[in-house]
């Protein structure tokens, strides 16, 4: 009996807790879901940015990929979508706000490290939110609307994640680790940028920073060799020519690692090796698979040339997103190892070693 | 192999994650927590192993139990006054902290006196269950949650985005002088052993030696993911930025195929109930310790205002502290803890040893 009191007592208590209202609570039709953010360098305007939500509208079935872009021109962020806030009727929510993207006029200014932070500081922000530079602005970028897509934004979430399309020329960003690249000496940052055109959305390069300021944009198939590089991506293709013979290597794994060598009263120097595994896809000429091992060393001889043009590139704008400083950084214990990379990376040699296995020339000869 | 016992131990390594340690120990990543967590392992250790070794004189016995026909009252009241008020406050520590993760990322409207009552009230409904109850809630909770936390450490380990270059950086800090906070707070995760002074009433075998082996690895293995892993998400410069390293961590893993793709608000789910165990455990030896300070019998009333006044100080942490004054207070609390763990320890077991000789 006296345990009955007991937990009737207990229940009374937390059936307490049920009356107190659950204030905070907005339902999903009082709320405004943002998918995509967009940031703009703005124009003909006292103003620093134009800051762009993209809403989706939910709906039905028919109209699913319906959607408004909110725009506000301000000097920061929180301003912006203050701002925002009064031109919409609902209770802005960035839970779903998967993309966040910049233009390339807006990377290149250099205080922007108030927007990159906003991201990070606000809870409801998510970290796996992907960052890219759009062109030829982040407006745009919002407004294609791709026939395929389905939802809002989607066909954006899709082309940068791994889940839609895979290809070795996007090098997709997370959030987090651009701003991990921010700050961390010895690795900067790297967005891949987006260009609009009229019904598509076109992910083919990438835009290398020195910390807060976009320096360098690579082309498509530098893009790629980075990529290979960083062994983001297995699924690629080599083009390779020998004599008067063009085929493409059809890879299924690329493995890139490097080692940095420092010795005494030697010029300081890094060895590439790459190891890539793969069939030919296409040639122009006939090849048998006798032939295979010197179309290999054709490929190994093509690769190298190429992560070394690409490596020197990177070298001469002295960026480092493939993280060079920090390997050099990890490997020493003294104190002044950043300062020594500093010195050491603008003298720094390439050595790159590449190995292509080429299987077989696909399912005929 | 106790389960019980490593039960205890497993708890407050899952805990750290809400209690700030890898805060405090990123902090001083290049000031010494690496050299302080290395010295924080054996001094854990041995700590598990003398303290276990002494109890275990005393099979199913709590400490209360132990010492209540000792002659020197006031000593024991001393004794088992200092514990409790250390344990007490590494509930309310942990309660608070995670009121705060609550209200920052689940619900940020509502207000923290609410998210606390509700909280409150589900921990006193466990705290004043018998022990061996007690006990078996919590053997029900881990069952649930540590395989999943564990996918999550797994998820993180083999992220691409796991920079072991970055782990490596904070690790050629080896050998700077060990930091004082960063040793204190990394015992934390050794230091649940100290739940024995109530549950060993639970425990009626002899601890073996493997239980002390599987601790080590554990607690290697912890103290890895508490404190490198942030790091290689958030780089060696990075992650101190962040308030929580962990919980954004875990917002950094990306679960393409689960129903929720933000592991964040999985992780957070787990560890509702995993924090509530904990925070109940150690009020719970709160709750006996002070209950074994009263010389008479147990009295309802007493019992009431016991828990009245945990009430009250709960309400006054969520009202006075914000979570970076806390976090400091959690930082020198840890270097408390682990100054009164080395003292009961050690007079615990030396008076064990001159009981039983």
């Amino acid at each position: 009996m006296k345990t009955l009191v007991k937990w009737r007592l207990i229940v009374i208590s937390l059936s307490a807790v049920l009356l107190l209202n659950g204030c905070g609570f907005k339902d999903i039709d009082k709320r405004l879901f943002v998918v995509s953010i967009g940031v703009d360098k703005a124009k003909n305007s006292s103003k620093k940015y134009l800051v762009s939500l993209k809403f989706a509208i939910p709906g039905g079935k028919n109209k699913a990929n319906d959607f408004f872009i909110v725009t506000e021109k301000a000097d920061s962020m929180a301003e912006a979508v203050r701002a925002i806030k009064t031109k919409v009727d609902k209770e802005i929510d960035f839970s779903h706000a998967k993309v966040v993207v910049f233009s390339e006029e807006m990377v290149k200014l250099t205080d922007n490290a108030g927007v990159y932070y906003w991201l990070a500081r606000r809870r409801d922000i998510q970290e796996i939110a992907w960052v890219a530079i759009g062109t030829p602005t982040a407006m745009d970028v919002l407004k294609v609307k791709p026939k395929s897509e389905q939802l809002p934004s989607n066909a954006l979430f899709l082309s940068l994640g791994k889940d839609g399309s895979e290809t070795p020329y996007i090098i997709s960003e997370f959030y987090f680790d651009m701003k991990k690249r921010l700050i961390e000496r010895g690795l900067d940052p790297f967005l891949p940028i987006i260009e609009a055109k009229k019904e598509l959305l076109e992910v083919n390069s990438v835009g290398l920073f020195n910390k807060s300021k976009l320096i360098l944009s690579l082309t498509q198939e530098e893009t790629k060799i980075l990529n290979h590089i960083m062994n983001r991506e297995n699924k690629s293709a080599l083009w390779v020519k020998t004599g008067n013979i063009k085929f493409i290597v059809s890879t299924t794994k690329i493995k890139t690692k490097y080692k940095i060598i420092t010795l005494k009263g030697k010029q300081p120097c890094i060895k590439v090796s790459v190891k890539v595994k793969g069939n030919i896809e296409e040639m122009t000429a006939k090849i048998t698979n006798e032939q295979l091992s010197r179309f290999e060393k054709a490929a190994e001889k093509r690769l190298k040339k190429q992560i070394k043009e690409v490596l020197v590139k990177i070298q001469k704008a002295n960026v480092d997103p493939i993280g060079f400083g920090l390997r050099y950084r990890s490997r020493h214990f003294n104190n002044n190892d950043w300062e020594e990379w500093q010195r050491i990376y603008p003298h720094l040699a390439f050595k790159v070693d590449a190995k292509v296995e080429i299987s077989d020339t696909g399912l005929i000869e | 192999m106790n389960r019980y016992f490593l039960y205890l131990v497993i708890l407050n390594m899952l805990i750290n994650v809400i209690i700030f340690i890898p805060k405090i120990l990123i902090e001083y990543r290049y000031k010494g927590a690496v050299m302080g967590v290395l010295i924080a392992i054996p001094i854990g250790i041995g700590m598990n192993y003398l303290y276990s070794h002494a109890l275990n004189k005393f099979p199913g016995q709590g400490l209360p139990e132990i010492l209540a026909h000792s002659k020197y009252r006031w000593l024991v009241n001393l004794h088992l006054g200092s514990i409790q008020i250390m344990w007490f406050s590494a509930g309310l520590i942990t309660l608070l902290g995670f009121t705060d993760i609550l209200s920052r990322f689940v619900n940020p409207e509502m207000p923290k006196l609410f998210l606390i009552t509700i909280y409150l009230a589900a921990i006193f409904l466990i705290i004043q269950l018998p022990t061996k109850r007690v006990m078996y809630f919590l053997e029900i909770v881990l069952y649930l949650n540590t395989p999943l936390i564990g996918f999550i450490i797994y998820k993180t380990l083999t992220s691409e985005f796991l920079s072991w270059d970055s782990i490596l950086e904070v690790g050629t800090h080896l050998f700077e002088k060990p930091s004082l906070k960063a040793m204190a707070a990394a015992t934390y995760s050794f230091s649940g052993f100290t739940n024995l002074i109530i549950f060993n009433r639970v425990i009626k075998e002899r601890l073996k030696i493997w239980n002390f082996i599987i601790i080590l690895f554990l607690g290697i293995f912890n103290l890895f993911t508490t404190f490198f892993i942030p790091i290689g998400f958030h780089g060696s410069d990075g992650a101190q930025e962040y308030l929580y390293p962990w919980i954004s961590t875990s917002d950094s893993l990306r679960l393409v195929y689960s129903p929720i793709e933000r592991v964040l608000y999985i992780f957070l789910m787990f560890y509702m109930s995993i924090s509530l165990m904990s925070i109940s455990i150690h009020w719970h030896v709160a709750l006996e310790l002070l209950k074994g300070t009263f010389k008479e019998k147990e009295n309802k009333k007493k019992n009431w205002m016991i828990l009245a006044a945990f009430t009250c100080c709960a309400f006054a942490g969520v009202l006075f502290l914000n979570t970076v004054l806390l976090n400091k207070i959690t930082a020198y609390w840890m270097i408390l803890l682990l100054g009164v763990e080395v003292i009961t320890v050690t007079i615990f077991f030396l008076w064990a040893r001159r009981r039983t000789a």
